[in-house]
């Protein structure tokens, strides 16, 4: 069996910038497994711009933000295997793969990163009635056929979710001469930044329905039409609000889920709100010497972030492989567990090491509501240990918290993040 | 002039077709849908019925028993999944418990094994049951099979042993030839993938058999006075995903049973499938349309929040865990034939010489259909006495399946098909090398759904998101099509409209 130091699963922006930072610190026996024909993931559908203000200082496409990586790749000759799937990791860090080429592969790894991404929430998970014939697909699938394959997948299009890339999508299809007949958002405010919101949609004078989902699709072969109704309180249609809208497609853009079948497979606890891996502060799973980063491990506003973390991750993967005969023990009731107060929700990490070697520990989290004039608070028992005063917060972006190492000494057995909505003084 | 035409390629008309092949007959199989499998058996939960429930001495009682017997058969011969796990039905009331007396008497009229199991035995048998349920029907003799993969096995296996099958064609007349039946009939139907293809078809037949689903009323009605109507009934099923279909060792099924707010609720069963994923449901309401598989919000919820109320009392919820909302993978519906007689329509009725029915086929008639079949083929045979098939062959063999093979075959499929390495389908695990093969095969997918059907491409938790695109190109290739002409599922149901890169007013022209 091939022995490896660190296999990295995905070779999108996550694995790419794991292998990178993995490198630089001197790892040299890597391999990123990508089960695309080439590196780079979900970006080379992205042709829009956006990318790489934080990470490069410019504004960049997908592709070429992803360009950026390969070139790192290439230049440090980190190998990688592409058209290779893997369908296994076991407890003990075996990964097998099969590719058309090699066969049927088993790969011992001493650490492993898991960088598969996400995929995309369909119309069946979000319980949509009706007809199912042509014309129904997610933003993803409707980007591949734009953007890699030169294909319109209707002329006339409803969007259901207003976060970044439906709203991308909406002025791509205006470009190509589609009609764009609503954006249907199921929130009473859009999921996206502000700057899509503008450039995408209010500068096309696209409707946008707010507190309103698809309740149901019409036409038996292709789409015909499909009914707009009021959502209430639990985002449920409300009937008798319901309204026709003309299409011959439904784009859904409604959230996107890290794809963790197998970290599952691997026995790896998973976190129930962000549905990816439990990690500690290294982004180190259940398993040891397991890691996750990127959108399998929660899922990101940019890619930028996503990069950011992928490559802390490699760092801390291959302090790992280099500390495996010299480790501290470190003992598993000691944990801090992380939990989540009022306010805020799909934290990471969810746990932290009491004798972390780690100076400062960066929680990562989402806002539950949309509100102006917050704190962000990490509290242990009674006592605040962080506060951050923020002008405004929204589901669609991240929050950020960072707790100093000199103040770990005063946590008792758990953390707690929250959020609270300053009172105005009269 | 054909022996026999079959209207309907549902599982009831391809296991006729294939019972048929056994003798040397011209058969022709005639379906409306534009793939075989497109009506009520596509809908189907592929439960296999043992037969304890029909009211003895009806056509359902007859075939049910002896049909499950044979579907097991056919799916050993036929190369299609299935598992023999029985089916429990439980009961958590008094009135459920004598609903379990009735059952048990039936059972034994219709000959079939059953047994009362109450607790501490109940627990031994299956022991994350929950402490409220009183008693359990054990019905050993049940199980589960793919309804897909069976009706589309038939058919390949009967086109292999020489039956034709004819789709986009409906029957819109059936005129005996002479003035009467006995010297067979003109068969016309409406052929053509699209509206503006249609022509019309003129056949004929010395004998045909009605096995036409939710449209056998009509197809009845038009040779034989002693008319029949289908009344469709919908339900819907939700599809949980595999995670934790490990806990799911038998079908489980409650009594039917009084509401406390009032209502009754018809049993709702838990189903496992022969993909690794789970059935709940399913609902019944009167439509208007049979063809109709448009699902509404409140009978799925109505099925979800059944299953959220009774989750503790399964297994799968015995550990305390809650109904996972996250594993929805799907909801999917279609209408059951159900016959104002509430019963099979089967035989030649005595207006209709050398016509045979098939018909009014709702549940148990799946897993009736191979002696529905042999019933319905006997009767052809006595009249036309055809030679034996000595060619029969009674096999048929699909190509591997990626997910269901060891490390070992797995690696020997790859060395042998490349393309067995490349995955299309991530969620389900499903290969190049499986979805080519079920393009070219005989009767083989023409669209997106026909791919999806054979082969689980696009049946998993992103329902298509990654595979669909990927799908479409190689129908296109294999077929030697324009992406642009490829199909959801026929008809008009193309996936794309056109090209990037032209105007506004060439795209909405």
């Amino acid at each position: 069996m091939r022995k490896i130091d660190l296999v990295i699963i995905g070779g999108g922006a996550a694995g790419m910038s794991a292998a990178v930072a993995a490198k630089e610190e001197g790892c040299n026996n890597l391999l990123i497994i990508e089960r695309n024909d080439s590196l780079g993931g979900v970006l080379h559908q992205c042709i829009h711009n956006g990318f790489g203000l934080h990470r490069f200082g410019e504004d960049l496409t997908g592709v070429e933000f992803a360009w950026r990586y390969e070139e790192l790749v290439e230049g440090y000759q980190i190998p990688y295997m592409l058209n290779t799937f893997v369908i296994d990791i076991s407890p003990d860090k075996i990964v097998t793969c099969v590719s058309p080429v090699e066969g049927l592969i088993k790969i011992q790894a001493q650490a492993i990163i898991l960088a598969m991404g996400c995929r995309e929430r369909s119309r069946n998970a979000l319980l949509i009635p009706g007809t199912r014939g042509a014309g129904i697909m997610t933003a993803g699938t409707a980007q591949k056929y734009l953007n890699l394959m030169g294909y319109l997948p209707g002329k006339n299009v409803v969007i259901l979710g207003s976060g970044d890339i439906g709203l991308i999508m909406a002025r791509q299809f205006v470009m190509e001469g589609v009609k764009v007949s609503a954006v249907v958002e199921v929130m009473p405010y859009s999921g996206g930044l502000p700057r899509n919101m503008k450039q995408c949609i209010e500068d096309f004078d696209i409707p946008v329905y707010y507190s309103s989902t698809v309740s149901k699709i019409c036409g038996r072969e292709r789409v015909s039409s499909v009914w707009v109704s009021k959502v209430n309180e639990n985002r449920e249609p409300i009937e008798g609000t319901e309204f026709e809208i003309p299409c011959d497609t439904l784009m859904i853009s409604a959230g996107l889920i890290p794809e963790n079948e197998l970290t599952d497979g691997a026995g790896i606890a998973m976190s129930p709100m962000t549905k990816g891996a439990v990690v500690y502060e290294n982004n180190e799973t259940s398993i040891e010497g397991i890691f996750s980063c990127g959108n399998v491990l929660h899922v990101h506003d940019l890619v930028d972030f996503v990069s950011e973390e992928g490559a802390q991750t490699g760092k801390y993967a291959y302090e790992y492989i280099n500390s495996v005969n010299t480790t501290t023990e470190y003992i598993e009731e000691d944990d801090i567990k992380v939990e989540k107060g009022p306010g805020a929700s799909a934290i990471v990490p969810q746990r932290i090491h009491r004798n972390t070697s780690m100076d400062n520990i960066t929680f990562m989290f989402r806002p539950s509501f949309k509100k102006n004039d917050v704190t962000l608070c990490l509290s242990s028992g009674e006592k605040i240990l962080v506060q951050k005063k923020m002008i405004a917060v929204t589901p669609g972006e991240m929050c950020k918290l960072v707790l100093p190492k000199e103040k770990l000494a005063e946590v008792k057995e758990s953390v707690s993040i929250s959020i609270h909505v300053n009172e105005k003084e009269a | 002039m054909y022996d026999v035409i079959i209207v309907g390629a549902g599982c009831v008309g391809c296991a006729t077709a294939r019972e048929l092949s056994k003798y040397q007959l011209k058969v022709l199989v005639l379906e409306k849908g534009h793939d075989l499998c497109s009506g009520a058996s596509k809908a189907n939960t592929g439960m296999i019925h043992a037969g304890y429930d029909p009211t003895p001495d009806t056509n359902k009682a007859k075939f049910n028993a002896p049909g499950s017997r044979m579907m097991f058969e056919a799916c050993t011969e036929l190369d299609v999944p299935f598992g023999k796990t029985g089916l429990m039905i439980f009961a958590t009331e008094e009135s459920g418990m004598a609903e379990i007396d009735k059952l048990v008497e039936y059972a034994q009229k219709n000959q079939v094994r059953v047994e009362v199991v109450k607790p501490p035995k109940l627990y031994e048998m299956q022991p994350n049951m929950g402490k409220d349920v009183k008693e359990v029907l054990w019905v050993p003799d049940g199980g589960y099979t793919n309804p897909f993969s069976v009706t589309f096995a038939f058919a390949e296996n009967a086109h292999k042993n020489g039956v034709e099958f004819k789709v986009d064609s409906q029957v819109t007349e059936i005129l005996p030839i002479d003035g009467d039946g006995k010297n067979g009939y003109c068969v016309i139907a409406r052929e053509g993938a699209t509206e503006d293809q249609k022509e019309e078809v003129t056949y004929q037949a010395r004998m045909v058999v009605n096995a036409a689903g939710l449209h056998s009323d009509t197809i009845n009605n038009m040779v034989s006075n002693h008319k029949f109507k289908i009344i469709p009934r919908f339900g819907a099923h939700v599809i949980l995903d595999r995670k934790q279909s490990y806990k799911l060792t038998t079908s489980l099924m409650e009594t039917p049973h009084d509401l406390p707010g009032g209502g009754h609720t018809k049993g709702q069963a838990i189903i496992p499938s022969t993909g690794g994923t789970m059935l709940l449901g399913c609902d019944a309401r009167e439509v208007m349309d049979p063809d109709t598989t448009e699902w509404e919000r409140p009978s799925a919820m109505q099925i979800i929040n059944y299953f959220k109320n009774i989750w503790h009392t399964l297994p799968l919820g015995a550990d305390g865990s809650e109904f996972p909302m996250d594993e929805i993978i799907a909801v999917f519906g279609g209408c059951r034939p159900h016959p104002d007689g509430d019963d099979f329509v089967i035989g030649e009725p005595d207006d209709a010489p050398n016509f045979v029915n098939a018909g009014g086929t709702e549940s148990p008639a799946f897993t009736a259909s191979p002696a529905i079949a042999e019933y319905v083929a006997n009767i052809c045979i006595d009249r036309l006495q055809p030679a034996k098939n000595e060619n029969f062959d009674p096999y048929r063999k699909k190509k591997g399946v990626f997910r269901e093979m060891t490390d070992e075959e797995k690696a020997a499929a790859i060395a042998e098909d490349p393309d067995y390495a490349k995955i299309v389908c991530r969620c389900e695990m499903v290969t190049e090398a499986e979805i080519r093969d079920a393009i070219r095969r005989p009767l083989g997918a023409r669209d997106l759904a026909g791919v999806k059907l054979r082969t689980r491409a696009g049946m998993g938790r992103c329902q298509g998101g990654f595979c669909s695109s990927r799908v479409l190109e190689i129908l296109a290739e294999e077929l030697g099509i324009d992406p642009l002409e490829v199909t959801q599922c026929g008809g008009a149901s193309r996936v794309l409209a056109s090209r990037c890169g032209m105007t506004e007013e060439e795209v909405q022209s």
